[in-house]
């Protein structure tokens, strides 16, 4: 069935999600080039460009990391390509040596840069605000707040950015990302294929001579973009009142909530700013003309804030300006409804509601908790209960960004540490150095292409000494299984090209090297321990597929499953089994272990602990 | 329950990943918007993928994807467990459907925590509730012919009640139009289950 993002007609109401709506807005600006590192909450949008590439007319790719995939765009808009480069907020942070010089050289193609940030920290790192990389780099940002514009939005960036040939931020959080709404359609421009570069070295080549012209060029393009700010279609004024608010992103939404509240409704004058950067100055100053108090909305940062208020004072205004410097409100987290509707009350001088909540006599007991768990079968469990059987609590784990980070977990213990994606084999180097203790640094397939490939490279040649442990599950399993440059297969078919993870570790010369199956858990406890009496840089290779990803993409049927013989517990209790696995196909019933045969995924791992688990004939599903 | 006359409505889900709550509220937004409804949905994805809580959200007349605590007028329980852990969201006096069967968490299916029973639920729910459903969904799909449809049979009791703008028929309009016959085949069946299962 042909796509609506793709083929639907101008006029067509569709529900879509946020980064649905982003990838029809670039389809609708006429996108050429897409490339990408996925990362949650953005993967949707590069997921739905390559599930869609067969029946569309854009280069699509994934890059190996954010700052190659931004590298890889940027060329592409040099040579004339409209071009749509998307991410996640700490992924910026990797791009940003490329991003910086971009807004330089400008981009005669037409250039966004998608940044996903996760206000909450909901499937992330840190709550970074990059809206201040706008700042930093010198990009125009514009930043959505509904579906609808969420697909107008990104149409509007790439076609302003390939008019003035100057980068532009789309900056998205997470709310936005994974929302769903209604949008209406539009008709697709057509663009003439990319004209191919265009030889400038003044222009396109930043040696200092160079460099600072563009640097000016780039304050110059700026200010014209000011200009454009103040009477963009995305930023408007409504409502009457002396006192005003001026509000950003998600938190335009819930505004417009918190001002269906009785006590709130037609008492504020508002300016929805989707347009951010640069700032607007000229509509503000005559927002802010006759107002008494300035509510800013906006996550994160106070970015806007301390921007309206170097504004007002170039003014002379003497307004209040309420915000987060002091308050009220956060400067972490994300916004909601009642927070809003709370701020708007103290800019009004409005008394305090409480919110009617449940109020119920406390539990007489916390709730059992919930936590994401690494799944029946996975192969990272057979990896952790090895290394933790050889090494125990007698090793540093210095973990990496992937579905094994939730190896934190009792009872497998296996992440101490964690800085960002890549960073396990190097803070591990740096880590084992210092103090001398064993470090066990474990790290995925995708993230050891994307960013661990330098640090082994690095400890290496500073003869650095840890075990490393390469995860390898044939795909990236946390965000959503999409390709990298070891798989065999991707969602769309065979991988022709594979990137041999042995053949890479032993061409850099690392000789103390074992390869082996986690699920052959004897194979895999003399491969670790032989590496452990080893000094200097040694590798595991644990290479399994993940048993999600296998079920799809090759098909792997459940051939016997694992059941507990009667014997258990004659011997006494000793529920061994699940101390060590924490599997979630095991469960306790009558005080009896058993495992739950629709659950068995049928990996065998815990017959080769115990000798009361038998194998019995799967289902074949 | 007078919700067929109100223009605005929050409605927050709650299950566990895999059980299709994210499906479910898919459905019910797609529905919502053939009705003509201004409807934003909301979810969140990511870490809550892994056996993890899966929480979402569906309104009506309104912009914002997220619920407060105290807002939601209507609560719907994918498992019971996470019903009671999502209750803080409810609007004293709101609608609450839930399944009252249960998926243990791992700490309660190995034996090392323990989880209130369904009556101590069902104790607390009416407490804070102005009116509950509870409905055996994993057996209703099951019945129904799969046991992840047991999502469309609460869907089918929430219909039924006129607790939405919308009736069934809008429902299984989109069930028929948005997904596989085979599969609308089953989800209509359960749609069916729950809307007449009693109260």
């Amino acid at each position: 069935m042909a796509s609506p993002l793709i083929s639907g007609a101008p006029g067509q109401t569709h529900l879509l999600l946020g980064n649905e709506a982003i990838v029809r807005g670039a389809v609708e600006a006429g996108i050429q080039f897409i490339s990408c590192y996925p990362g949650t909450p953005s993967s949707e949008v590069p997921d739905t460009f390559f599930r869609l590439s067969p029946e569309a007319a854009y280069t699509f790719e994934y890059s190996v990391n954010e700052k190659v995939a931004l590298e890889v765009g940027g060329g592409a808009t040099l040579a004339g390509a409209l071009t749509l480069v998307t991410m996640k907020h700490v992924g910026v942070n990797v791009a940003a040596d490329p991003l910086m010089t971009l807004a330089y050289t400008g981009t005669p193609g037409g250039f966004v840069l998608l940044s996903a940030d996760d206000p909450g920290c909901h499937s992330s790192q840190n709550e970074q605000d990059n809206r201040i990389y706008a700042r930093l780099a010198g990009l125009p940002c514009l930043e959505p707040a509904t579906a609808q514009e969420a697909k107008d939005m990104t149409r509007a960036a790439l076609t302003l950015s390939r008019e003035l040939g100057t980068p532009v931020l789309l900056r998205t959080t997470t709310r936005v990302n994974h929302l769903r709404g209604p949008v209406t359609l539009s008709e697709p421009a057509v663009l003439p294929a990319p004209a191919g570069f265009q030889k400038n070295p003044s222009r396109f080549v930043p040696i200092p001579a160079f460099a600072r012209p563009m640097h000016l060029r780039l304050l110059n393009m700026l200010e014209k973009l000011r200009g454009l700010a103040d009477t963009s279609p995305f930023n408007l004024v409504s409502g009457t009142g002396k006192v005003g608010v001026v509000a950003s992103g998600i938190s335009r939404a819930y505004l417009a909530d918190a001002l269906l509240e009785t006590d709130l409704t037609g008492r504020v004058k508002v300016l929805d700013l989707g347009f951010t950067y640069p700032l607007p100055e000229k509509l503000l100053a005559s927002f802010m003309d006759g107002l008494s108090t300035l509510l800013v909305l906006e996550e994160l940062e106070p970015v806007l804030e301390t921007e309206i208020r170097a504004l007002a004072q170039k003014l002379g205004l003497t307004l209040t300006i309420l915000g987060k410097t002091p308050g009220p409100l956060p400067r972490f987290g994300e916004f909601s409804v009642g927070l809003v509707a709370a701020a708007l009350r103290t800019a009004l001088g409005l008394p305090v509601q409480e919110t009617p909540g449940y109020q119920a006599e406390a539990l007489p007991a916390p709730l059992p908790n919930r936590p994401p768990n690494l799944c029946v079968g996975c192969p990272h469990r057979a990896t952790y209960v090895a290394v933790r059987k050889v090494y125990g609590d007698n090793a540093v784990y210095s973990s990496d960004i992937g579905c094994y980070t939730l190896g934190i977990l009792p009872p497998l213990k296996a992440a101490d540490f964690l800085l960002c994606m890549g960073s396990s084999i190097s803070a591990g180097s740096g880590a084992a150095k210092a103090a001398g203790q064993d470090v066990v640094a474990f790290i995925g397939d995708s993230t050891f292409f994307h960013s661990g490939i330098t640090g082994l490279v690095n400890a290496l040649f500073n003869r650095h000494n840890l075990l490393v442990c390469i995860l390898d599950n044939r795909t990236t399993a946390m965000t959503g299984h999409q390709p990298n440059p070891g798989v065999d297969k991707t969602n769309l078919g065979d991988n022709p090209v594979r990137v041999d993870i042995e053949k890479l570790v032993r061409g850099l010369g690392i000789e103390q090297l074992r390869k082996v199956n986690p699920l052959n858990h004897k194979a895999t406890l003399k491969a670790i321990e032989e590496l452990k009496a080893q000094t200097g840089v040694r590798v595991l290779i644990a290479e399994e597929p993940c048993p999600l990803f296998a079920r799809r993409a090759y098909g792997q049927k459940r051939s016997q499953v694992a059941y507990v013989a009667e014997e258990c517990g004659q011997k006494g209790e000793c529920g061994e089994c699940m101390d060590i696995l924490a599997c979630p196909a095991f469960y306790k019933e009558n005080g009896k272990v058993a495992i739950d045969p629709l659950l068995c995924s049928g990996c065998m791992l815990c017959l080769q602990l115990c000798p009361n688990i038998k194998a019995r004939k799967g289902d074949g599903k | 329950m007078s919700a067929l006359q109100k223009t605005r409505l929050r409605i927050f889900m709650t299950g566990v990943g895999g059980q299709g709550t994210l499906t479910a509220t898919t459905l019910l937004a797609r529905a919502a918007v053939a009705a003509g409804l201004p409807v934003t949905s909301g979810e969140i994805h990511g870490m809550a993928q892994r056996g993890g809580v899966v929480e979402s959200t569906l309104l009506i007349g309104y912009q914002s994807p997220k619920i407060g605590p105290g807002e939601a007028d209507i609560l719907l329980g994918f498992e019971p467990l996470e019903t009671l852990r999502a209750l803080s969201y409810l609007k004293p006096g709101g609608l609450v459907l839930t399944s009252t069967e249960f998926l243990a968490p791992l700490s309660v299916a190995t034996g090392k925590d323990t989880c209130p029973d369904l009556a101590a639920i069902k104790a607390r729910v009416n407490a804070c509730a102005g009116s509950a459903r509870f409905l055996p969904c994993r057996s209703l799909g099951v019945q129904a012919g799969a046991v992840q449809s047991g999502n469309i049979a609460l869907l089918g009791a929430l219909c039924s009640l006129g607790a939405l703008p919308f009736g069934v028929e809008v429902l299984a309009e989109t069930i028929r139009a948005t997904m596989k016959p085979k599969v609308a085949e089953v989800n209509l069946r359960a749609l069916t289950l729950g809307a007449e299962h009693p109260a």
